[in-house]
């Protein structure tokens, strides 16, 4: 690569300038569309179906051209990579899987390694590695996918597309094909495993509660174009237009309850009660396990405690103090 | 009245002959076929991306196959002379249908999601040929070769009619002195060869890791 990245400060390690795509067809499936992701961070892309979720992504590891714009990855324009090279650096999970049947798991897992000319022993202890990682049985290294169940094959593409230690992640509807418990338990998971890595991730799904739950940041699709890109929180709070709150759906409160810490809206703790006031939580319980205890509680007033010490207390006025961002951006809206 | 026994005991009688035409008769089938594999298999891979010239070619071993074999051997009579050159030319033109149509389709119908995520990881064209394609191709194109060998077994009967070798030779004899033993007998080895071939070259599709033997 002939660029110089002499501003890793800055460092956007995934970056969309006004990027437009038009397919032969004719299709306008992503229409002037600039966004970022730093690096270390999710973004996820939400939208209903044909939004064009997969195109955008594609557009990362050169699967997809932008007809305008340009889309960059570590700084540098994607037209400028070898595509087959930077493929090889983005880790890549796709919702039908698509593990190679006729190679065990450990071939699976490995291919990448294997075509980059990594040594057997580095390769079986990358697989070994790997397999922790994503927590599966060791034993499973000699099995073929279709010995495994569907969650534990989402789990080897997961692992196939870390392998290399890419810098960024593409996942496209990665756990949409699993049944919804098993698609908890991944999505958890998952955010286990990233948490320990310094991975860029793009992460698609259309299911919103997903995208927030997945993502750093959200970015809300629909028919091409990006209407909103904002943390979850800023999203729940303040969605951009009506698309946006209907797609967030009825039960947007609850949501915008899970994305905020007890710490941010607690009152003084000299307001918390001093007799027993029912279980105390801790200050980086959510809102909306604090919105559980507060209606079992028996006062008003429920301590918030860390470390044995009362630390704050929250109320119902606290708890409503979210909302009222959105409140005051209904109301200008609506005048 | 045809009789079992008096069949077996002409075959016995005759095991020599029938021993050396069933050499004879698999070593010009199967030199054509191993030629038509080692064509066929690689103009299917190279064609695979072209769907014109694909179907061309397809197209012309397709009417090749609906030439009776009695017309085209003595076509080829005046550019390969007679005996078994003409008939291993003819043999191979024959196998070209079946052994290309598997190749070409099998390569293409391998699993989309296979492909996205092999090209997702950064696997070459060539890479993903060998490393995917081929392999998951492989029972298609062993059902094709197969069907190939049976055909071939069957059409080099007709080849003794113009001076190539094989159990061909009695057959016609037979024919010629209206000697049912002579015809089942040598039927019932002709037979025999294709059944054992054919049980064989399954055999090698079932030996390798989750490969279904595809029923022709
Ligand atoms: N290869 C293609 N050729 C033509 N149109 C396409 C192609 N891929 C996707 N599209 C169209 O582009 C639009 C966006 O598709 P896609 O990016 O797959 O959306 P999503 O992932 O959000 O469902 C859709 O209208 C789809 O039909
Ligand atoms: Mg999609």
């Amino acid at each position: 690569m002939s660029h110089d990245t002499a501003t890793e400060t800055a460092s956007n390690s995934i970056a969309f300038e006004n990027v437009t795509k038009v397919y032969d067809d004719g299709t306008e499936a992503v229409t002037d569309v600039s966004f970022s992701v730093s690096s270390g961070e999710t973004a996820t892309l939400v939208g209903p179906s044909g939004c064009g979720k997969t195109t955008t992504m594609k557009m990362v590891n050169a699967l997809v051209e932008p007809t305008t714009g340009t889309v960059s990855v570590d700084e540098t324009p994607v037209s400028e990579y070898d595509p087959i090279e930077l493929r090889r650096k983005v880790g890549y999970v796709i919702q039908d899987i698509g593990l190679f049947k006729h190679m065990t798991i450990e071939e699976n897992v490995g291919i990448v390694p294997d075509i980059v000319g990594w040594s057997d022993d580095r390769i079986e202890n990358r697989v070994t590695e790997l397999l922790e990682l994503v927590r599966l049985d060791d034993d499973v290294r000699t099995k073929y996918p279709q010995e495994l169940s569907g969650g534990q094959q989402q789990r080897v593409g997961v692992a196939r597309a870390l392998a290399a230690e890419p810098e960024v992640m593409l996942m496209d509807e990665p756990f949409g094909a699993l049944d919804p418990i098993t698609r908890e338990q991944l999505q958890n998971e998952f955010l286990d495993i990233q948490a320990g890595l310094d991975v860029t991730i793009v992460f698609v799904t259309h299911d919103i509660d997903e995208a927030l739950k997945m993502g750093d940041k959200v970015a809300v699709l629909q028919d091409g174009e990006l209407i909103q890109y904002d943390p979850p929180a800023e999203l729940l709070r303040n969605p951009n237009n009506a698309f946006v709150e209907s797609f967030l759906g009825e039960d947007r409160q609850l949501a915008q309850l899970q994305t905020v810490a007890v710490r941010e809206v607690m009152g003084p703790a000299n307001e918390a009660p001093t007799n027993d006031g029912g279980t105390p939580l801790s200050p980086d319980d959510t809102l909306r396990l604090a919105v559980q205890n507060w209606l079992r509680s028996e006062t008003d007033v429920v301590p918030v405690v860390e470390d044995g010490t009362v630390v704050g207390s929250l109320s119902e006025v606290h708890i409503r103090s979210i909302f009222d961002g959105r409140s005051r951006a209904i109301e200008e809206n609506h005048v | 009245m045809v009789s079992l026994v008096e069949t077996v005991e002409w075959m016995g009688a005759n095991s020599d002959v029938l021993v050396r035409q069933s050499i004879q008769h698999l070593s010009i089938a199967l030199t054509a076929l191993v030629i038509g594999i080692v064509l066929w298999v690689p103009t299917g891979v190279l064609v695979r991306n072209n769907e014109r010239v694909s179907q061309v070619l397809l197209g012309a071993s397709g009417i090749v196959l609906t030439i009776p074999s009695l017309a085209l051997l003595p076509l080829l009579i005046p550019f390969f002379g007679i005996g078994e050159a003409p008939a291993i030319v003819a043999l191979v033109l024959y196998s070209a249908l079946p052994i290309m149509r598997n190749t070409v389709v099998g390569i293409a119908e391998t699993d989309g999601a296979m492909k996205e995520a092999g090209r997702g990881l950064g696997l070459t064209d060539r890479q993903l040929l060998v490393r995917v394609q081929l392999p998951m191709a492989y029972p298609v194109i062993m059902a094709g070769i197969r069907q190939a060998t049976v055909l071939l077994i069957a059409i080099t009967t007709v080849a003794a009619y113009f001076g190539a070798g094989g159990l061909g030779r009695s057959i016609f004899a037979g024919i010629r002195l209206a000697n049912a033993d002579q015809i089942i007998g040598a039927t019932i080895v002709l037979s025999a060869l294709a059944i054992v071939l054919d049980y064989g070259l399954a055999t090698t599709v079932r030996l390798l890791p989750n490969s279904e033997v595809i029923d022709t």
